[in-house]
């Protein structure tokens, strides 16, 4: 069993059966996997472990979801996984890299990177990225990280090397990896974000250009 | 390769808007996973997830002694000189993590000469029982980006084909430069001509920019199967993204031990 398998069977077995908006269930024969608000439910889709690549792709409306921790996961199906690893392997599949991730941060051994040191590391298209100022990025992250519609993250990188949050527009459970970011109060294993993805990255970039395309008009 | 301590990183550009652009390289790593030679096989992505920066904590169990890194790409360039090492945090061919486990980074895929192999078993595939001697070749790519290495690998790919005398013609063409593949009928004379598209995914390039050019009036997954597209008085055979051939997944495990073996002469 690799580390992080045994970590999500340790807290599932821990009763704590929560990430994003999934729900993970112990069965007589191994996990059940499915959608938050599907609990309970008796009219879902029977999904192989191998479906969840697919599950995690595109919305309700059929709209692609490049941002899989956009909170947008797609309802109606369950996943019966046989074991930790097939369970681990669809949770990967709809938040990927999230396990290692927060089994890096269980062992104490993950570093986070501040947003300047991920835009101010950038080249080609997306080096204009770090002449986003200071109050574009508040507004920015404010309205790009928000768990109600943006990402259900857990927000652990800071906005500069002076430690300073990135947004002061979002709540301090968006930082607090204890926090149910469905904002329900429930007991969660939290998406940890250590570092700005690509996507906010690409959305800074579009700020900086926007403004200047704004300030160069006639 | 020891399949109880190596692990393998398939690198993949992936997308923020095609859903298919990821979908190659994510069944080469499942198909390697099913060969049971690694002990892990991962993949990630520069616009899709899990991110290159997340991928630095995967493979944490004490077993795992050595990651291959390899880029799905088509060429050198860019992406692989620069943002994987940078993002993966590389120091060169191998990097030593703190934990002692070793990260090998292998050449991308474009640069095995299977490539060739493949693009000519293509060809064969999707024009059966079709004479190669009144045949042409054109493998399009797309041309004009920034440090395009792939219009320079495709033009060594059509070279290496050329040089085996076995079709009409072999030649290059590019959707934004010339030759342009909107020309194809003037670059070429056989009666029957094979468009093989020099990408590493299908998308909308392949599905709808290319076929808009070549002529052929519908667009989607469903025109591979229409071979041959009767167009300009010629017989044309419009294959996949050269990269969807599942046997990338040979070439992949290719790129690791050819790596094992540079890493491990000296």
């Amino acid at each position: 069993m690799k580390e992080p398998e045994r970590l999500l069977e340790s807290l599932v077995t821990g009763k704590i059966s929560r990430i994003g908006q999934l729900e993970i269930s112990l069965s007589e024969n191994g996990f059940i996997l499915c959608h938050r608000e599907d609990v309970g439910r008796i009219d879902l889709q029977q999904c192989q472990v191998d479906d969840a690549v697919e599950i995690a792709k595109f919305d309700d409306k059929d709209r692609y979801r490049p941002l899989k921790t956009a909170p947008t996961l797609r309802r109606g199906w369950k996943i019966f996984a046989n074991n930790s690893e097939e369970a681990s392997r669809a949770i990967d599949a709809i938040y990927p890299g999230r396990l290692a991730v927060l089994h890096t941060f269980k062992g104490g051994r993950l570093s986070t990177t501040s947003l300047r040191e991920t835009l101010n590391r950038q080249s080609g298209m997306y080096r204009v990225a770090a002449k986003i100022s200071d109050e574009q990025v508040d507004a920015l992250v404010g309205n790009f990280c928000r768990s109600d519609g943006g990402c259900l993250r857990t927000i652990l990188w800071k906005r500069d090397e002076r430690k300073t949050v990135p947004s002061a527009k979002l709540p301090p459970e968006k930082f607090d990896p204890a926090a149910d970011q469905m904002g329900k109060g429930e007991t969660c294993i939290p998406l940890l974000c250590q570092e700005a993805c690509n996507l906010l990255v690409a959305a800074c970039r579009d700020m900086v250009k926007m403004e200047g395309a704004a300030s160069s008009a006639p | 390769m020891n399949p109880s301590s190596s692990a393998l990183l398939i690198i993949g550009h992936g997308s923020t808007v095609n859903p298919d652009s990821s979908v190659p390289t994510r069944r080469h790593a499942a198909e390697i996973q099913n060969r049971n030679l690694f002990a892990d096989v991962r993949c990630a992505f520069w616009k899709e997830e899990p991110s290159l920066r997340d991928a630095r904590f995967f493979f944490a169990d004490r077993t795992i002694r050595e990651v291959f890194v390899v880029p799905n790409f088509i060429s050198e360039g860019y992406f692989t000189q620069t943002v994987i090492p940078r993002e993966l945090e590389l120091k060169g061919p191998v990097t030593t993590r703190a934990n002692g486990q070793t990260w090998i980074y292998c050449e991308p895929v474009g640069n095995n000469p299977i490539v060739t192999k493949l693009l000519l078993t293509r060809a064969h595939e999707i024009a059966p029982g079709i004479e190669p001697t009144e045949t042409a070749l054109l493998i399009v790519a797309h041309g004009t980006e920034l440090n395009d290495n792939s219009a320079i690998a495709a033009k060594r790919e059509a070279e290496r084909i050329r040089a085996r005398g076995e079709f009409a013609s072999v030649g290059n063409a590019y959707m934004e430069e010339p030759p342009l593949i909107a020309n194809w009928d003037q670059l070429t004379n056989a009666p029957n001509v094979i468009v093989v598209p020099f990408f590493i995914a299908d998308g909308l390039h392949s599905y709808e920019d290319i076929p808009k050019l070549l002529g052929i009036e519908r667009t989607g997954p469903e025109i591979f199967r229409e071979n041959p597209h009767q167009i300009r008085g010629r017989s044309l055979y419009y294959a996949k993204a050269i990269g969807t051939d599942p046997r990338f997944a040979d070439i992949i495990v290719e790129q690791t031990l050819n790596a094992r073996n540079l890493t491990h002469a000296g």
